[in-house]
């Protein structure tokens, strides 16, 4: 970098800087609306991992299960397995044989010994099925494998489909709760798209008159700049540097706010299963240097670029 | 040094504001640009400065051809020539040393450099002492002094002065002159606009009469008559 630049860059930086404090109230005023716009975005991420971590954790606990028949060969079943496999919503497959059903039962402290006795006094020893369990990546297709039993190459195999461990006899309400959460996850995406979207562009909005009254305070200065041979960059660089300033602080001060909801909130969560591995990843000293860095860019980025759709209409450095 | 050649600036049709303008402005001269309000003086100036682009016609100064003058050269172009305008320019936040640093800064001159050349051209306009006054604490002399000051610190080839005295009374009104005769002397070319004919005639330089947009008079280094200002 020559001097010329070095000098010239220094000045644009320090000129922001001051300017910034020249409309203190406006600063103020701007700051505060990306400040919140900031804060919506960074808890729209972190409730979305943790929901999405949780359903996560639940979609392991409630696992959809294929019964099969009792006479099922091993060829028919090893032709399920690999059709199962092919979907991308399944994310693991595990083969569940009667014994293995019954000693999973026998160890389950919520099954009373009455009914273990009533159950193979009724139907046999023979009342536990072989089945497969599988895992899902995304529970909202969860209602996909239900297509298995209409499946001609399966009527012979797939006895139905069950929501639940195994085929245990109880039904529970797995399914709706499989829906309810999936549809909480998507309502979260949806919601804290649409509100940080909408408060970014409110942000954007309030910078834009933020710099346009800059720019109409300062008009004779600028006018001078441009008569004594100011380039259209060392005018404009200025009202960038005093916009990417606002992001800059919003950045820091939403995080500071974030992260104490976080441990305010969190630590009162972070000892349930659901949320203990979010809750260590979200205070994880490297996730907050990214989380600080990322609302740190996005500010700068708001900021610069309100200034420059501020600047491109009200400064009017086209024509000389 | 400053050539213009059949210049014509029109705003709309009904008429235009300079019409076929031919000026020759030699290395070092002192022209004074005479005419009513509404002559042209003005436009003329800040077409030599390109704030406006003629209509027809061709603007050679210092060897640049206007026409292919690109839009971000002009900050390049306007570094070549100092202004000074009637109503001072001054940043009314910055100090006088401010004002005129103000105008190497622009151009990436360190501070080191600044604080060198600044006392200098202060010394030159007779500003000494007052360095750290704001516009409000100066008078419109001063004020017009120190724009001066800023004008010439980058030592510009042209100094081009439109109305410099026009809101000074005539004591301040010749104290800028007198300045403007000593930038002269060293090496810059000047051209100023002024109504005030007292100075007209007492600066004996070649004087360019202007009306209704086209130049009717030129007179090179003479005395300029009270008859001929009364025409004007």
């Amino acid at each position: 970098m020559s001097h010329y630049h070095l000098y010239t860059t220094l000045r644009i930086l320090r000129n922001g800087f001051t300017n910034m404090f020249r409309n203190l109230w406006l600063t103020i005023a701007a700051t505060a609306v990306m400040l919140v716009a900031l804060v919506i975005i960074s808890l729209g991420v972190i409730i979305n991992v943790t929901t999405s971590n949780a359903i996560d954790v639940l979609s392991q606990e409630l696992k959809t299960s294929i019964i099969l028949t009792e006479d099922v060969t091993t060829t028919q079943r090893e032709l399920l397995e690999k059709t199962l496999r092919s979907y991308e919503f399944v994310e693991s497959v595990s083969y569940i044989s009667p014994a293995q059903a019954q000693a999973r039962l026998t160890e389950d402290p919520s099954i009373g010994n009455e009914v273990l006795q009533a159950s193979a006094l009724f139907e046999g020893a023979s009342f536990l099925k072989p089945s497969y369990e599988i895992g899902l990546n995304d529970l909202s297709r969860a209602g996909e494998l239900s297509q298995i039993e209409d499946d001609a190459r399966f009527s012979d195999v797939v006895e139905r489909v069950a929501l639940g461990r195994t085929d245990t006899g109880r039904q529970t309400d797995a399914e709706k709760a499989i829906d309810r959460a999936a549809a909480t996850e998507r309502f979260i995406t949806i919601g804290s798209i649409i509100s940080a979207g909408t408060l970014s562009l409110v942000s954007i909005m309030i910078i834009f008159n933020t710099i346009r009254m800059a720019i109409y305070t300062r008009r004779d200065e600028i006018a001078i700049m441009k008569l004594i041979g100011a380039t259209p960059n060392y005018i404009r660089g200025p009202f960038l540097v005093e916009a990417s300033l606002y992001g800059v602080i919003a950045g820091i001060f939403s995080n500071v706010a974030v992260y104490s909801l976080v441990f305010i909130l969190g630590g009162k969560v972070a000892d349930s299963p659901e949320f203990s591995q979010t809750y260590e990843y979200f205070t994880a000293p490297s996730t907050i240097v990214l989380m600080v860095l990322s609302s740190i860019t996005l500010g700068v980025l708001i900021g610069s670029v309100s200034s420059m759709l501020a600047m491109e209409r009200h400064l009017k450095l086209r024509n000389w | 040094m400053i050539l213009l050649d059949r210049v014509t600036k029109s705003y709309n049709k009904k008429g235009a504001v300079l019409e076929r303008i031919n000026l020759h402005v030699e290395n070092k001269e002192f022209v004074v640009i005479v005419g009513q309000s509404g002559a042209g003086k003005s436009t003329l100036l800040r077409l030599l400065t390109r704030e406006e682009k003629p209509t027809t016609g061709k603007i050679i100064v210092g060897g640049i051809d206007y026409e292919r003058l690109k839009d971000k050269d002009v900050p390049y172009l306007r570094r070549k020539i100092g202004t000074v305008f009637q109503d001072f320019k001054l940043l009314p936040t910055r100090n006088v040393f401010e004002n005129i640093a103000f105008a190497l800064e622009i151009v990436g001159m360190s501070n080191k450099e600044i604080k060198h050349t600044v006392p200098k051209v202060i010394d030159l306009v007779g500003m000494k002492g007052k360095e750290l006054n704001y516009p409000h604490e100066l008078s419109g002399g001063e004020r017009q002094r120190v724009a001066i000051a800023r004008a010439v610190v980058r030592q510009p080839k042209i100094l081009i002065a439109d109305e410099p005295t026009g809101n000074l009374d005539p004591k301040h009104a010749w104290d800028v002159i007198r300045v403007l005769e000593k930038i002269n002397r060293h090496g810059t070319t000047v051209l100023l606009t002024t109504h005030n004919m007292d100075i007209v005639n007492k600066l004996k330089r070649r004087v360019v009469t202007v009306k209704d947009g086209k130049v009717v008079g030129d007179r090179a280094r003479a005395g300029y008559s009270g008859n001929r200002a009364d025409q004007i």
